[in-house]
């Protein structure tokens, strides 16, 4: 107890070294205080982005080991790699449902694309000029599906994700579109092909397969695609012109009384981590996945997303440990000529019979009660700084989280998202792939919170240690009776 | 070996003519020192009552050479009771010494015994803080408290638990001859003798069985160092405190019961 008597009387007596060290370690904290602040809400913004990333997997060619066999002797070679790309085993719709029947799976959809012929509509088509350059233009010979039409299902509204990254807007749409697009034969139309064939909501169309078998299916919307780098310029229509949006259950049915027809599964899965991936694919294999095939994340691209505010966490943490490495210093030095002023002390309280241990822990108690002080003030006006950085910092994001949800409930048709749109389960509203869910923070404690506390009084407790060592050092090496001689 | 130092045990009834006659110099002192020599006298009859007995004991410096000590094998006994002086000229480690029998400093050879303990293996910051109690010729209190908050310290430091600390550093600073009205005075404001006085009743509020000073009357008054020494007399002879004094004072050593002469081997070699 008389240690800490002791360190008040000190801190009393030396007002003046103590306000200086109270004013360093003030600057300090607060510091530290805006710094943690802003770190925490870019830990924030890094973990919004990554959860609004779902893990995904797909199924894609492992061109590399493709290649592996390949020679390039001219039409043996060609032959060589054909023959082998043919006996590539496809997986089909039960294959992906045996895969995400994994404990590392947490949910899957797909998209399930058929080619069919029209019945009672015609392709948006013209041809070209057979003059035009090979490689250029739509005609025959260049189109490489056989058929006039790609009947394309989507397992679920997470799979549309080409309505959701905006590749397709969606023009028209009927009322009660999303009630009923994954429950029956209705389909999403190009607008093209619509103005191609006069057709309007609620038309319906006939499609047919090679056996002459008709499916019926009804519009219940007409979408455009946006003008992108991969669209073919000297083509008069766009690349989705003859593509026809359905759910995947309506292309299973189609298939299911066809078996000749050739049809493609591209399945997404949703994992739980991707340092399972490696793992996962084996699992593939075992239940029969060609191992032509190979597991692709998206870990790269929820990576990009981040790197801004990573960079902005990078330099507060660089900012954080000089503001520590200076501040320490500066207080180490203090400390020193501290300890050389008060060496007398030293000599006497040692002298009467003080331990070292109890000496050293009066030092040690007067920064400590200085810094404690030092701390509260200085979190306190950290904190009340670090509301408005941190805000400045999500403004940002807010803005630009809020027009991508309204850009996206345009491209599903509505105004918003939610308007007339289902919601995807259990994971809440539908969002742009890297989309935050980001929110201002309307109180201090949002920003400075436990944990930012909790650090700051590591820090706090850090400080004084690493400067109390000048006076550990100095107290276990001063002779006490050298002192006092000195001092005489 | 010309560092070599050697220490010899004069009890002052065996002392020299020289320091004899020194003290015939004036009637208080002869009449004190019968009066002493009774109290001595009357001690020699009854068995000893050793409260520090140093044996053998040599001090080197970490840094010196292998046989450059600044003590070497030093002898003395210590009782209860008696007012002892350890006098030698400079550089004959009268300072070692204080510094190993106050516990600053342990003996690199040989041992010191406090009470039946041998110090080598004693916690010395509890010796110090309980066991004695230690008087400087600088006062050594500090500047910045008044003189009761000084002695309240050294109470502290002890672990001492009573009520009012405050009324016991008065009472002790009364023993010493210092008025109540001086306990809230920062000790700067207190004249040396004053100051001594302070250490001392520092040094006694925890009542240690023995008392070692350091030229504690080096910077004083002649009438003061009389009054101070007669403290410590008291302190030996109706306390039954060991007093040990490091001097080269004469007058000190007039005063005292026994004396320990510090000698350089060389200085006894050359009397010879």
């Amino acid at each position: 107890m008389f240690i800490l008597k002791n360190a008040w009387i000190s801190i009393k007596r030396n007002k003046g070294r103590n306000i200086l060290i109270g004013i360093i370690i003030l600057i300090i904290a607060c510091a530290c205080t805006i710094t943690l602040a802003i770190k925490n809400t870019a830990s924030y913004l890094i973990d919004s982005y990554k959860s609004a990333y779902d893990k995904e997997v797909t199924i894609s060619f492992d061109r590399t080991n493709m290649m592996k066999g390949f020679d390039s002797s001219g039409t043996e070679g060609r032959e060589c790699a054909r023959e082998k790309f043919d006996n590539i085993a496809s997986f089909t719709v039960s294959d992906v449902e045996s895969f995400a029947d994994s404990n590392y799976i947490e949910s899957y959809y797909y998209t399930y694309s058929v080619g069919l012929d029209g019945n009672n509509i015609e392709k948006a088509e013209i041809e070209l000029n057979n003059n035009m350059p090979n490689g250029f233009g739509r005609g025959k010979e260049n189109n490489i599906a056989s058929t006039d039409f790609t009947l394309t299902g989507y397992s679920s509204l997470d799979a549309m994700s080409e309505f959701i990254n905006g590749t397709y807007t969606m023009n028209e749409i009927t009322d009660n579109a999303w009630e009923i697009a994954f429950d029956g034969n209705y389909v999403f139309i190009n607008q093209e092909l619509a103005d191609y064939n006069g057709l309007n909501l609620n038309d319906k169309i006939k499609l047919e397969d090679e056996d002459g078998n008709t499916y019926e299916f009804e519009i219940i919307g007409i979408f455009k695609e946006n003008e992108e780098e991969g669209t073919d310029t000297m083509s008069m229509f766009s690349n989705s012109a003859n593509i026809l949006v359905t759910n995947a259950t309506a292309v299973a049915n189609i298939t299911t009384n066809n078996e000749d027809l050739q049809a493609t599964v591209n399945p997404t899965f949703i994992i739980d981590s991707y340092d399972n991936v490696e793992k996962l694919q084996n699992e593939f294999y075992e239940k029969g996945l060609d191992e032509n095939f190979i597991l692709q994340t998206n870990e790269e691209e929820a990576s990009s997303g981040v790197s801004s505010i990573e960079n902005i966490n990078s330099f507060a943490t660089t900012f954080l440990s000089l503001t520590l490495i200076i501040g320490g210093i500066v207080l180490f030095v203090i400390n020193m000529i501290n300890i050389r002023e008060r060496k007398y002390e030293i000599g006497v309280l040692r002298t009467i019979g003080i331990s070292k241990f109890k000496l050293t822990m009066q030092f040690v108690s007067e920064l400590a009660i200085v810094s404690v002080v030092a701390l509260i003030l200085g979190a306190s006006i950290g904190a009340v700084s670090s509301k408005g950085v941190s805000n400045s910092l999500l403004a940002n994001e807010i803005n630009s989280s809020n027009e991508k949800t309204e850009e996206i409930g345009k491209n599903f048709g509505g105004e918003n998202m939610n308007g007339g749109i289902p919601n995807r389960g259990n994971k809440g509203e539908i969002r742009g792939k890297g989309m935050p869910v980001v929110e201002a923070y309307d109180s201090i404690d949002a920003v400075v919170d436990m944990k930012v506390l909790l650090e700051l009084l590591g820090i706090g407790l850090s400080l004084v240690l690493v400067s109390s060592i000048a006076s550990m050092v100095s107290i276990e090496r001063f002779s006490p009776l050298t002192i006092l001689k000195e001092r005489s | 070996m010309t560092n070599k130092k050697k220490s010899n045990y004069i009890p002052k009834d065996k002392i020299g003519n020289n320091s004899v006659s020194k003290k015939q110099i004036t009637k208080n002192n002869m009449e004190k020192d019968i009066k002493d020599k009774k109290v001595l006298k009357e001690k020699n009859t009854s068995p000893k009552n050793i409260i520090l007995s140093i044996k053998n004991a040599s001090y080197r410096y970490s840094d010196a050479e292998e046989d450059d000590y600044a003590l070497r094998d030093v002898s003395y006994e210590f009782e209860s009771g008696k007012v002892y002086a350890i006098r030698g000229r400079s550089g004959t480690g009268k300072t070692t010494l204080l510094s190993l029998i106050s516990g600053l400093e342990r003996c690199t050879e040989g041992e010191i015994i406090f009470d039946g303990k041998s110090l080598n293996n004693m916690n010395l910051d509890k010796y110090r803080n309980s066991d004695i109690g230690i008087v400087f010729q600088s006062y050594n209190l500090l500047p910045f408290m008044t003189a009761s908050e000084n002695i309240i310290l050294s109470m502290d430091v002890n672990g001492l638990k009573i009520k009012n600390k405050k009324e016991k550093a008065i009472e002790l600073m009364e023993k010493v001859g210092l008025k109540e009205s001086y306990a809230d005075r920062k000790v700067l404001r207190l004249s040396g003798g004053e100051q001594q006085r302070v250490a001392i009743a520092r040094s006694l509020s925890y009542n240690p069985k023995m008392i070692i000073a350091d030229e504690p009357t080096g910077n004083l008054d002649k009438q003061t160092e009389t009054e101070i020494l007669e403290i410590f007399k008291k302190l030996a002879h109706e306390e039954n405190k060991c007093v040990i004094i490091v001097t080269h004072s004469p007058n000190v050593c007039d005063t005292v019961d026994v004396i320990y002469d510090l000698k350089k081997v060389k200085d006894v070699s050359a009397s010879k």
